[in-house]
Formats: C-alpha cells, structure tokens, sequence
C-alpha cells in the first residue's frame, strides 16, 4: 500500500493523510501483483529475527513501488493464498485498513450490503488505551469505517462481567467516543434476549447476526480471543459453566455452537508476559478463536501456554498470509 | 573557521562510560589547543549512549554541564553514525561564538550483539523495512545487489577495499585492528552474513570518543567546504538505490563552497560502514565515474601509498565504529594528516583532505573540506 498525492504525484509509505506540497488528502493506491527485484539470504540472527536463514527481498508492484518483504525462501513472486479455515496473518505497516482487507480477504469472508454484523470488542479494563487491555479505539474505528463503507448494517455490544459497568469501560476505553462518532449507540450485551442452546445461554443478538466479529486485544500467554468470545454468554451461566465445567470446555462448546464468528485479533502493540507492551505489527485473523490465540502464543514464541490451548497442535492448524517464520518474535526480549 | 584542536580516545571495547570517553577525547583537543574549558563558549556533543541501558542518559547536555563546570550553551545532535559529521556541521553554523567544542563519546558496546544491534537498529526504519528483515547489513546487501545489477559489480572489489582499510589500521595505534593486519584471503573467506556481503565487509562496532575545537581564530587547519543533506529513511522509496543521493549533494555543497574539484583533493576519509558503502562512495564523491568505482580500487590510486589515500586511519571497517564518534574521529584523522603527524601511515604532502559521514542507510550526509595553510 502506498499513498499518493494526485496532483503532485509523489509517493508515500507512511499513511502522513495530506500532501505537504499540495495541501490535499492523498490517495491510497492498492497493489495487485509483486515481484522479487533483488534477494538476500540473511545468515546472522537478531533480535527480530530470530531464526536463519531468511530472505530478505525488494519486491516491486505493477505500478513500480518498491516494498521490503521477508520470506523463508527464495521466492519470485508474492502469492497470498486464501484458505476460509485458515488462521490469517498480516503485518500492519501503519495501515489497519489494509491488515483488514487482506485479513477478510484471506479468510475468503463476503461482506454485502444486506448483511447484519455484530462487533464485540474487548471491554475490560478502564486502563487508558495504551495499557493495550482492551480493543484500541483505532482498531474499532477501522472496523466500523471499513464495514460502514460498504454500507453494512452495524452493531456493537460489549457487557460486563465484573463491578464496572460497561458504560464507564467503555468511556474510558475511548471506544465509546468512536461508535458515537460513526453514529452508533453500542449496546450493553446483558440487556440483551439470551437464547438457551444446550447447556450455553447464548445472546439472541449474537444469534442473529449474519457476522460476529470478535475484536481481541491478543497478549503473551492469555487466550485474549476466546476470552472474549465468552462475553456472548449470559454472565451467571458463564460463571456457573465455569465452575462445573471448565473454560476449555465451555470455548468447545461455543466453538461447536457458533458458526457466524470471525475473530480479528490485534497485535500492533501487544501486552508481554508482564503486561509491559512492545511494538509487533501483526493483525490475526480466523474462524476458530482457539486457534487464533494458540497461533498468536506461537509467532511471540510464549514461554508459558495457557491450559486452553495446550494440547492444541499448531502443527496442524492452516496459516494464510504470512507463514509464522516470517513474522515470529520473541516479545519478552 | 579553523581547527584549533582535535582528540580521539583509542577505538575498543573499553567499558568506560560514555560520558569519559567524550571527556578524554575534549582533554586531549583542549591540550591540543593549547586551551582550557573556559576558553570555549559553545558545546556540541552526539552520542548513542548505551546498550545496556541502566545508566542511559537523555538530558546529556546537563551531564556535561556538571562535567566541564560550565553553564555555557550545550546542544545535542543526534544523527546515529552520522552524529559526527552533524554535530561538526552544526557547530559551523553557530552564530556568535569564538570557540565550540565539538565532541562525541558511545559505549553502545557494552551488551550481547543481538542486544547492542537491536540498539543500533533504531538508526533506521523501525517499521516498514525492520519488520521484514531488513537489518543494516541487510539493507546494504540489497543495495549492492542493485548497484551489481546496474553496474556489474564485483566481490573481488570489496574485498580489496576491506583489506586496503585493515593494511592502514594497521599503523593506527587508535584503531582496533592496530598492529594486526589481516590477509586477503581472510576477506574473502570470511562467512557470509547477508549475502553477498562476508562479516569482512562489515565494519566494526566499538567505543570510543572523539573531540574537535572549532574557532574563528586562524590556526593551520581551515575548514574550507561543508554539505549536509538528508535523505528518506524507507530505502526503497528513495529515486535510486543504487547510490547515496545525500551524498552527491552535501558533496557539491562543500566542493562549491571550497572552489575546488574531487581531484583537487590529496586524502580523504570515508564513511565505510560496509565496503560496498565505501565504493559507492568513490561515484558519489566524484572520485570515480559512475560504475567505476571499482575501477579506482583495482588502480591503487586510493591506497596508503596511492596519488590519492583513502581511509588511511583504517575507516570504519578496521578503525572501528563508535557511532556517533566515527564522524569527529574521521576530522582527527585529517587534521592529523594534513599536519603531518601520522607517522607510518602518513599522506605525504597532503594540502586538502576530506571527511565524509553518514548516518543510517545514507539517510544523514555530511561532507566537509579541510585544507592546509
């Protein structure tokens, strides 16, 4: 993605919005096809990169921009294959719309106008934004821009399961301000029907979206999607499933039960194991929330997996987009 | 304006701190000025700091201050491994002031490599070439690897100018590689780190510190030509890859500035960060046509006993590269040259001499121009 200035012509990789020359909004400009320019083979390890060797290479689109692109192998062109039951990855260069058209495009997703999606961000801290808690206002934002774009019916809810109401998380989240912005009204999720499927008391609203999309804050070593993924549950069913039962079995379950949620999990700045936060520029994308956060736990190379995800082979789970080698770091360093 | 002093410390993994290294190096300018702290009435100082961080400092100016005992102006100009060059440029530029010391210390050595190179790596872009693997060796590959695709370029080349640079450092008892000269063959067996480039055309990264005293009073050295140009940090988004843009105008600036040609010059020094950065830098320069500077180092011209030497202090390569220091301890060496106090590795004859620094992947340039009264 570059953004270019049409009356000056000139070309940047940063998204800076106006053109210093002209004065005017810039536009952005999609590529289509790249090809490799020239390759290094890459011997020596780094902090970034870990594991050698790489290949570092120019690639270059139809329109002659140049791009720096990391490959495991020596390749001759970028193909990003698509693959709906894939967990998607893609590095977000200062452009959150970018990371999400290639996340819906990856995970083969149709979005049309007739279609009713529900976005459930992560709400749950009144930490300021930077603590990267919760869903961060610009991810939301873009959320809510590229869906309204195509003119997409929107909702967003969230619903507390703790002493602070949802109204002043989201406040101080900041996210409110934006569905307000977008003239949104969010929605307190507990308010809501809760429709009974099973043992699981399931929000009529989650049921009759077309879409769920499930807006995780991902952090080393949690399972900060399917965390959220049980904000959809009635607050006393989650609580009493949880103590005869167990989450794992309870994200199974909700797996099994819920075939309308795509899980967008956000990486930019990520939390460490000590909730200190470090810059990662990654967006995960995927149908099975489980997977995103056992994917995530793999590319920051997590010293310590949580239960849930445990016994779940990364081995085996499809990678679309960028292969975990290229983007895998270890975050505690 | 002239040069009334310089001082370097010895370039090594010295474990001294930043701060002392630069304190070492502005002792040895004063005494080469034959001036004490009260005498200069401006600062300007660049530095890195530190790798391991515990003792990193930001407010390095205040440091000093208390150093010196002075509460004079001190300004700090950070421009990574062009620091140098800039700090020295800045200084030119101060209006008002007799005498400026001008001075640089780095212990960024001081941690793991894959610590102290994470450090290093925030002189370039953090965001759109870093994540995709682009590390400055790797960054300087690609550009090789463009250049080689345009120009034909060779690996027999770099190896000459790798081992020409460690043959001079050689006779600097500042330089790391002093008194260990290397044979061409270990170039050009040495393991390759980001193909095509081998671990011997990188340079080497140490600390030390280096100190200049610049005044308007006239001394035997005058500063004659001084450019400085920028350049987009996104390597890729620059016009041509194949060259150091930043380079070819701070170039023409202090060439104009000064009335003189490239082949007016007698000795230079320049930014080798990488070999394949020092034979660009014959084109950019204007000391070789485009695409021959390989031409020039198969000549010999540029070697220590050549018509025109190049990095005889051993250059980044074998001196060593503290950074921020590299571009003060590259006017030490000229200043030294042109005063005829080299020794085994001196430029006979030398009137005009030239320093070239760069910051990041080319991204801050400075040329200056130095002659002999």
């Amino acid at each position: 993605m570059v953004f270019q200035c049409s009356k000056c012509k000139r070309k940047w990789q940063q998204p800076i919005g106006i053109c210093p020359y002209c004065l005017i909004e810039l536009d952005r400009i999609k590529s289509e096809k790249m090809e490799t320019v020239v390759s290094s083979k890459v011997s020596i390890s780094s902090l970034p990169h870990m594991k050698v060797p790489y290949f570092a290479n120019i690639i270059k689109d139809e329109q002659g921009n140049l791009f720096a692109y990391k490959s495991t192998e020596k390749i001759d062109k970028i193909e990003l294959k698509s693959n709906p039951e894939s967990v998607a990855i893609f590095r977000i260069k200062y452009d959150i719309i970018e990371g999400l058209e290639n996340i819906f495009k990856l995970l083969e997703v149709s979005l049309n106008e007739n279609l009713k999606v529900l976005v459930i961000p992560t709400l749950i801290s009144t930490n300021y934004t930077y603590f990267k808690e919760n869903t961060s206002p610009e991810l939301l934002e873009s959320v809510l821009n590229f869906l309204l774009e195509k003119k997409i019916s929107v909702k967003v809810g969230a619903q507390s399961f703790n002493e602070i109401p949802i109204e002043g998380l989201a406040q101080k989240s900041g996210l409110l301000d934006v569905c307000l912005k977008k003239g949104i009204t969010p929605f307190d999720l507990s308010k809501a029907v809760f429709v009974k499927k099973e043992d699981l008391e399931i929000s009529e609203e989650v049921l009759s979206a077309d879409l769920v999309i499930n807006l995780s804050m991902l952090k080393a070593e949690k399972v900060a999607s399917t965390d959220n993924i049980f904000y959809v549950l009635k607050k006393e069913n989650y609580s009493g499933l949880k103590y005869l039962q167990s989450e794992k079995e309870i994200s199974e379950k909700l797996l099994k039960t819920l075939s309308n949620v795509i899980t967008i999990g956000e990486a930019d700045t990520v939390q460490r194991s000590n909730s200190t936060t470090t810059y990662l520029g990654l967006i995960f994308g995927g149908r099975n929330f489980l997977n995103v956060d056992a994917i995530f736990n793999k590319v920051i190379m997590a010293r310590k997996l949580p239960e849930i995800i445990k016994d779940i082979n990364v081995d085996s789970i499809a990678i679309s987009g960028r292969s975990i080698m290229e983007v895998e770091r270890d975050i505690e360093m | 304006m002239h040069i009334k002093g310089v001082g370097m410390t010895n370039f090594d993994y010295s474990q001294k701190y930043w701060w002392q290294l630069a304190y070492e190096a502005a002792i040895e300018a004063l005494k080469d000025a034959k001036m004490n702290i009260s005498d200069i009435d401006a600062v300007v100082l660049t530095s890195m700091s530190s790798a391991a961080g515990g003792e990193h400092q930001t407010h390095k100016t205040s440091l000093l201050s208390g150093l010196f005992k002075v509460n004079i102006p001190i300004i700090e100009t950070p421009a990574v491994c062009g620091g140098g060059g800039v700090a020295f440029w800045t200084a030119l530029h101060l209006q008002g002031f007799n005498n400026i010391l001008v001075l640089a210390g780095e212990r960024l050595v001081d941690n793991k490599s894959e610590v102290v190179t994470d450090e290093i790596l925030s002189a370039a872009e953090r965001v759109i070439e870093q994540p995709e693997g682009m590390l400055f060796p790797v960054q300087n590959a690609l550009i090789w690897q463009m250049y080689s695709k345009k120009y034909g370029g060779s690996m027999e080349d770099l190896s000459l100018i790798a081992f020409k640079n460690h043959q001079n450092a050689a006779l600097n008892p500042h330089a790391y590689f002093y008194n260990r000269p290397i044979d061409l063959e270990k170039v050009k067996n040495s393991p390759e780190v980001a193909s095509p480039l081998r671990l011997m055309d990188c340079s080497l990264s140490v600390n030390g510190g280096a100190a200049v005293i610049l005044s308007k009073d006239e001394t035997d050295i005058e500063v004659i030509g001084s450019g400085f140009a920028t350049d987009y940090i996104v390597t890729f988004e620059r016009e041509d890859m194949t060259h150091f843009n930043a380079t070819k105008m701070a170039a023409k600036m202090a060439y104009e500035q000064a009335g003189i040609s490239p082949k007016d010059i007698n000795v230079a020094e320049i930014h080798d960060a990488f070999t394949s950065v020092e034979l660009i830098s014959y084109e950019d320069l204007g000391f070789a046509e485009e695409g021959k500077g390989g031409e020039l180092i198969r000549s010999g011209k540029i070697n220590l006993k050549g018509e025109m030497p190049i990095n005889p202090s051993g250059g980044l390569k074998a001196k060593g590269h503290p950074i921020s220091a590299t571009g003060l301890a590259q006017i030490y060496e000229i200043v030294k040259q042109l005063r005829g106090e080299c020794g085994e590795r001196q430029v006979p004859n030398a009137k005009l001499g030239l320093t070239h620094n760069i910051g990041g992947a080319g991204g801050s340039v400075t040329v200056h121009i130095f002659k002999k009264k």
